[in-house]
């Protein structure tokens, strides 16, 4: 075991990028690798969201725990949160979270002067720094004869503390699917019953060459393990006439942003936060010593 | 313009939150379901308490009439815990002199204040529209049918009690032990007079072959002999009534199929005949007179009066009282006769007094009237006294002549007690009265309409009740749910426990009868009656009256119109006249109403006593059903039908089973739809036929626990506890109930989706995981308002009552923060347990005190409301307080399918499963397994090709799903496959009142009993749990007897005694005060312990003193014996067993 290198070089290929979205294939590594990153995506990868709200007047008809809980729930453009201090680590403010490194400040004024009901937003949202701002278009809130003053400041954090904090609104990977289609077995199947082979899968994978009249993958990836085909398979007594595997290696991400931090920079924050967290653990002298301590549970977790 | 339109809403801000409903909301089958509560009342102001005090004994010369008043202080009421009342007024006329020439003094008499029905023709919000509700701060639905006492809302509840004018043959045994002689088989009758007071009156039969006629008197029975009463009713010869008595036998028909006579009829008649001979009694003068010795006594007000007076006044009161003619009576109680001849004879069988075919519900409105009405009675009796004692007594110049002192005597008998005694009844739900009103029930008439959820609050005006006092009995006899009640109980909707089966809930579609008719109008009986008499006399029935009917079944069927035999109708023409009624029934210009119960009961073989009853009362159970046989013109083709004829009537359901009927007997009408047989609560439940059976009742009974939005105007509201979901949703799957009652204006949960599986072991047994993200982004969040209601002018000691007033205490600055310059807390103010909320001064001890949030749980001020009219001083407040409730771990859901759970585990986001397409996002995902209580139900026909299941497996298909739903999932924690198909998939989620901030109960020290010295109970108090018997013998057969003696004594009431060894005693013990050195102090040292110096009284030595652990209470029982002068004494060894 001494010795031995487990060190692999994975590859990504973006396949589609927007603003929110992303998806990308990640190869030639495993699903504890996939997964992490997924994990560090949802739930580390800092923004910034409304965090402490001070309510001067509110006399509308929804109380200040829910506008609080609500305007918390707006993302905010969080470019500068990876370079923001935590305020609780902030030597600043002395932790009081209220100085200009860790935190941002906001205004709401919004008052109702006629007899109709008004929709506060987010745009009726003022910040004290134009690099964080509310994303797009939010509802806070809306009252009858509305009167709502409020200071709230915005603080760093993470989506582990909170599912505010969360930059991701999707992430998730599927394996790659290998899909194998006997095809000298398929010639003996008549058209009809390629056809109801074809159509056994719930989503669109297989279809039918309309020259050839051969069985053939349409889409591999719309594949999602539910073993329809080769339940149908089975039934026809033709087992083997298509034989479904996961690649162990190869997947295929999903990442859906918030709005908060695009998409592409999301993984990338992703990969930082998970070196960062990598190389905590490498400089960490305690380790070893942990280890020790653990005596038997310690070579257990190793893997001995 | 995009641009345009954004900024319309952002004025308007009108979204449309349902846009499939109609703009204009539509009440009118909400409030249909409580018309029977409000038109019952409506009937007892306008017409109900006239006919009562048209009813009530003129006493001396008093003949009262009535008015009522309003005056209009609803909202008022909740907010300060009084009542929603009116005057009640009433015209006591005093007319002087006998004759008729004697001068009418109508007086106006208040009494008292009466409590009003919201929404009744006396509420100023009967006819407010929904935006005047609104304005008023009532819910824009509301739909009163309730009372307001003291600030809460009280419904009467419904009861049932035997149909009225029916005469039923029953057996029970208790009938045998009236007297000697006296067998388990009688024919009892509810009698109604048109004031709603009841009479029963039973026709038992003697082992000799006669029959008595019972019926009570304050309480007591009083037994006939039924020739007497036949005698003294009318004058007939013993020939006639011998006649009349066997006239269901011919011996034509002997065995004939519908045959009730037989021969030994002619028989009993005889001895009937001779019962009255043998008293010497021959003409009807002489059975009068007998009766009117007999009863004298018992008659108030009657002394003066003839024999033969009190006598007439006994038929008219207590003898089948919804009849005033004497030949009516006469000819029912020989119909009655020959019912329970038959009934003895089986050639019918008795009818069951638990089937809702013979039984009728007690409206609100009718248990008011007679209410009032005896009250009315016993003030007429007292006022009376009270004037004959003033005019013995004479020593005062009192004329009772003079209108002014006869007012002054009353005066004295406040009339105002009549009004408070109604009050009192609706708050207690208790009846005081001497006689019963023929009533088995005397307490829980009333319940408070509790606002937990809307669906609890709509199903207290739709629940039946069968009388607490059948809680009791151990048979369940009662509690079946028996054919009969098909379409108007519902089978589903009845609690689990005690009151099951015996507190039923009507179906959605069941009403009630009342005085009003579909328009609003009030019935007029006598002509309805008329107009049934003429049809069924041109559909060939002989009338009664004048002549005696001299035959009977088979040949000719007796038809009874409200307790009243009206005739026969021969054999062969009765199914004509039958649907002819019928047709006219659903006919808008016959006079006929549309509720008219023809309950048609044939001959056959020993069946059910054959007859045609017809029946147009008030308060009879009625629904909704399709005629078939008519042609569909006018599309009115809906018929009333009521529990009583449904027996005997052909009705298909469209479920397309038709029940096995057979081709001889046609279905002549059809049900409208399948879950007509459901309540409302139980219509919401969706698919609930691919239910396990008692899922759908669980699910009943939770909808009713479930938190959501109790009311639209919560903020206008001060329920002592209101329960309310601050983000509710409407279920994705509906049923047409949600759109018709408008459950949508109060929404009860929240669609998330589940996933089924086992993840984590956090998940078993009825546990279920939930999403810590989305509960962090809102998911079921609640909130907890509870007003605190404060009057100073109400405080429980006498003494201090208007002493203390609001005001803040100016020295303590530290309380300022939380409290206003008003000594009442600042709206929005964030109080934590033991912090001050209000501070209080009293004006007469000069002392100020602060009260302090009680609880765990810290608490937001959310309203506070003072009542300063009338007052100089603050004195009565409300405050209401908020407490937000997140979902923590053990707080309690259920889906609508009866399948509850506990909230084990928050799991963040990433550690839930998810699913390669990404559908899950995660924001609202539980995962719940079913463990056991998910089974597949059995016997689903294999052949349905329709099934549910493939029905909605294509369309899922069609989306790219699995057929069933099921989908393949990752773990979240290692990113690998989960090697199982999991179903998962939206589902509505409620959320449940129970949660553990409520009900978490923790101890490890704490108060002590000052008694026992043991730990105290009571969550409240801090107190612990009782470690019980049981649970000491679970510890014992473990052989756990170190954690035993640490439960029980160590923990608990541990002690050590000094005992004195010489005389055993542990109370003649005595510590010594030993005087105290000061010589250690002064140099600055803690005193040295020094050895507890203990001598016995008795002994007089401190020798012989030893200690003993003990539990406290044993020294408790040493000392209560003593008490008792028993001695105990203990003798004291070293080491084991010796």
């Amino acid at each position: 075991m001494e010795g031995a290198s487990y060190q692999r070089f994975p590859k990504v290929k973006i396949r589609e990028l927007k603003d929110d979205y992303a998806k990308f294939e990640l190869r030639e590594t495993d699903a504890s690798m996939a997964n992490a990153l997924r994990r560090v995506m949802i739930a580390e990868v800092p923004t910034i969201a409304i965090d402490l709200v001070e309510i001067e007047v509110n006399s509308s008809v929804l109380n200040d725990e829910f506008i609080a809980h609500r305007l918390g729930l707006i993302p905010l453009t969080s470019e500068r949160a990876m370079s923001m201090r935590f305020s609780r680590d902030c030597d600043a403010c002395d932790g009081d979270g209220q100085c200009e490194f860790c935190s941002v400040e906001f205004h709401l004024r919004a008052k109702c002067i006629n007899d109709q009901t008004l929709d506060v937003t987010s745009k009726d949202l003022y910040s004290s720094d134009h690099t964080v701002v509310p994303v797009d278009f939010s509802d806070t809130g809306a009252g009858f004869e509305n009167n709502e003053d409020q200071r709230a400041i915005a603080r760093k954090g993470i989506g582990k503390d909170h599912a505010k904090w969360s930059p991701a609104a999707t992430v998730t990977f599927m394996y790659e699917p290998e899909i194998h289609v006997n095809e000298e077995m398929m010639e003996t199947l008549s058209l009809e019953e390629k056809t109801s082979v074809v159509e056994s899968s719930p989503t669109k994978v297989f279809g039918i060459n309309p020259h050839t009249q051969q069985v053939e993958v349409v889409d591999r990836e719309a594949y999602t393990y539910d073993d329809e085909v080769l339940k149908k398979v089975e039934a026809m007594g033709k087992p083997g006439l298509v034989e479904i595997y996961a690649k162990e290696d190869s997947f295929i991400f999903t990442v859906e942003s918030t709005g908060a931090v695009k998409a592409s920079q999301l993984v990338l924050n992703a990969i930082e936060v998970l070196k960062q967290k990598l190389d905590a653990v490498r400089l960490s002298e305690d380790t070893v010593e942990a280890d020790d301590q653990f005596g038997e549970l310690g070579a257990h977790m190793r893997g001995g | 313009m995009p641009m345009k339109a954004e900024a319309q809403a952002r004025v308007s801000g009108r979204h449309r939150l349902t846009p499939h409903l109609p703009c204009d909301p539509d009440y009118e089958p909400l409030r249909e379901l409580f018309s029977h509560h409000i038109h019952s009342f409506d009937h007892l102001v306008e017409y109900g308490l006239e006919k009562a005090l048209m009813n009530i004994k003129p006493v001396e010369v008093v003949d009262p009439n009535t008015k009522l008043k309003l005056r209009n202080i609803l909202l008022l009421c909740r907010q300060a815990k009084i009542s929603y009342t009116g005057k009640f007024l009433v015209d006591v006329c005093f007319k002087y002199g006998d004759g008729p020439g004697g001068a009418v003094i109508r007086e106006k008499i208040n009494f008292g204040q009466f409590p009003i029905m919201l929404k009744s023709k006396l509420c100023h919000l009967r006819d407010a529209d929904h935006q005047k509700l609104v304005a008023c701060k009532e819910e824009p639905s509301e739909m009163g049918g309730y009372f307001i006492l003291n600030g809460l809302e009280r419904v009467v509840r419904l009861l049932n009690v035997p149909k009225r004018n029916y005469p039923t043959s029953m057996a029970r045994s208790a009938f045998r032990n009236r007297r000697e002689g006296f067998t388990d088989k009688a024919v009892v009758i509810r009698c109604v007079r048109e004031d709603q007071s009841a009479v029963t009156l039973n026709l038992y039969y003697l082992s000799n072959g006669s029959a008595r006629v019972g019926f009570r008197i304050r309480g007591r029975e009083n037994l006939l002999p039924i020739g007497l009463v036949l005698k003294a009713l009318i004058d007939a010869t013993d020939h006639e009534i011998f006649m009349s008595l066997i006239s269901v036998y011919n011996d034509k028909y002997e065995k004939a199929k519908g045959s009730v006579g037989t021969q030994i009829l002619s028989e009993r008649a005889k001895i009937i005949l001779n019962e009255v001979r043998d008293l010497s009694l021959f003409t009807r003068i002489q059975c009068l007179h007998y009766i009117g010795e007999y009863f004298k006594p018992f008659m108030d007000g009657m002394e003066n009066e003839s024999h033969s007076a009190v006598a007439d006044a006994v038929l008219r009161e207590f003898i089948l009282v919804h009849l005033d003619n004497n030949h009516d009576k006469f000819n029912l109680l020989i119909f009655m006769v020959q019912k329970l001849f038959s009934f003895i004879d089986q050639t019918s069988v008795p009818d069951n007094p638990d089937s809702l075919q013979t039984q009728e519900v007690l409206l609100p409105g009718h248990l008011i009237t007679i209410y009032v009405k005896e009250k009315l009675q016993e003030w007429l009796l007292k006022t009376k006294r009270q004037l004959q004692e003033e005019t013995k007594n004479r020593k005062k110049n009192f004329e009772f002549g003079s209108l002014a002192d006869v007012k002054k005597a009353l005066d004295k008998n406040p009339a105002k007690q009549v009004g408070l005694s109604v009050e009192n009844m609706l708050k207690t739900g208790r009846l005081v009265t001497q006689s019963t009103l023929d009533l088995k029930e005397k307490a829980g008439m009333t319940v408070q309409a509790e606002r937990l959820n809307f669906l609890r609050f709509v199903s207290h005006f739709r629940a039946v009740h069968r009388g607490s006092s059948l809680a009791g009995l151990r048979t369940t006899s009662v509690r079946k749910l028996l054919p009969e009640s098909w379409g108007f109980i519902c089978p589903v909707h009845t609690p689990d426990g005690s009151p099951c089966g015996l507190l039923n809930h009507m179906t959605a579609s069941c009403r009630i009868t009342s005085y009003y008719d579909s328009e609003g109008i009030i019935r007029d009986f006598s002509k309805i009656q008329k107009s049934i008499l003429s049809v069924l006399v041109g559909a060939g029935m002989i009338p009664a009256l004048p002549k005696l009917v001299k035959a009977g079944p088979p040949e000719v069927l007796h038809v009874l119109l409200d307790g009243r035999v009206v005739g026969a109708i021969p054999t062969d023409r009765v199914e004509k006249a039958v649907s002819h009624l019928r047709k006219l029934k659903l006919s808008a210009t016959s006079a006929i109403p549309e509720d008219l119960e023809v309950g048609y009961v044939p001959i056959s073989m020993g069946g059910a006593f054959p007859g045609l009853y017809l029946f147009t009362s008030p308060s009879r159970f009625v629904r909704p059903v399709r005629q078939k046989f008519l042609p569909p013109e006018g599309n009115n083709n809906i018929e009333l039908i009521g529990p009583f004829e449904q027996v005997y009537m052909e009705i298909e359901c469209a479920d397309g089973g038709n029940g096995g009927r057979l081709n001889e007997f046609p279905a002549t009408h059809e049900e409208i739809h399948p879950t007509g047989i459901l309540s409302v609560v139980g219509n919401l439940t969706p698919w609930s036929d691919h239910n396990q059976s008692p899922r759908n009742m669980y699910q009943c009974q939770m909808a009713k626990q479930t938190m959501g939005f109790s009311s639209q105007g919560i903020n206008c509201r001060a329920d002592q506890k209101l329960y309310h979901l601050q983000t509710p949703q409407t279920p994705i799957v509906r049923t047409a109930t949600y759109e018709k009652y408008r459950i949508d204006d109060s929404p009860l949960g929240t669609n998330a989706i589940v996933a089924v599986l086992a993840y984590s072991g956090y998940d078993m047994e009825d546990a279920m995981v939930l999403n810590k993200s989305s509960v962090d982004r809102g998911f079921a969040h609640g909130y907890i308002y509870q007003t605190e209601s404060i009057d100073f002018a109400d405080e429980k000691i006498k003494s201090d009552r208007g002493q203390r007033v609001f005001r803040r205490n100016y020295t303590k600055t530290e309380t300022h923060s939380f409290i206003d310059s008003d000594g009442l807390p600042y709206i929005g103010q964030m109080i934590k347990p033991g912090e001050p909320y209000y501070s209080t001064y009293n004006e007469v001890t000069s002392k100020a005190s602060d009260a302090r949030l009680k609880g765990s749980e810290p608490a937001i001020v959310d309203y506070v409301a003072v009542d300063v009219k009338n007052k100089k001083q603050l004195q009565k407040a409300n405050i209401r307080l908020r407490r937000g409730r997140k979902p923590v771990i053990g707080d309690k859901f259920s889906s609508r399918h009866g399948q509850k759970g506990v909230c084990s585990q928050l799991w963040p986001d990433v550690d839930m499963p998810f699913s390669a397409g990404g559908s899950l996002h995660g924001n609202f995902v539980n995962a719940t397994p079913f463990s056991s209580s998910v089974k597949k139900p059995d016997g689903t026909p294999e052949n349905e090709s329709d099934s549910l299941v493939d029905e909605l497996g294509s369309l899922l298909t069609a989306r790219g799903f699995n057929h069933y739903g099921v989908e393949v999932l990752y773990s979240g924690v290692y990113g690998t496959e989960l090697t199982c198909e999991i179903f998962i998939g939206p589902v509505y989620y409620q959320r449940l009142r129970h949660m553990v901030s409520d009900k978490f109960q923790v101890r490890s020290t704490g108060t002590v009993d000052q008694v026992t010295r043991q730990p105290i109970k009571g969550r409240k108090k801090g107190g612990g749990i009782r470690f019980g018997e049981m649970e000491r013998d679970s510890l014992l057969a473990h052989g756990a007897a170190y954690l035993l003696h640490d439960r029980l004594h160590s923990s608990s009431d541990h002690h050590i005694a000094d005992i004195c060894s010489i005389c055993g005693s542990i109370l003649t013990t005595t510590l010594i005060e030993r005087q105290k050195k000061t010589m250690r102090e002064t140099k600055g040292l803690p005193p040295a312990r020094e050895p507890k110096k203990v001598t016995c009284v008795s002994c007089q030595t401190s020798k012989g003193m030893e200690t003993v652990a003990m539990p406290y209470v044993f020294r408790y029982l040493a000392a209560e014996l003593a008490a008792m002068n028993i001695r105990m004494t203990l003798q004291l060894s070293n080491g084991a067993g010796a």
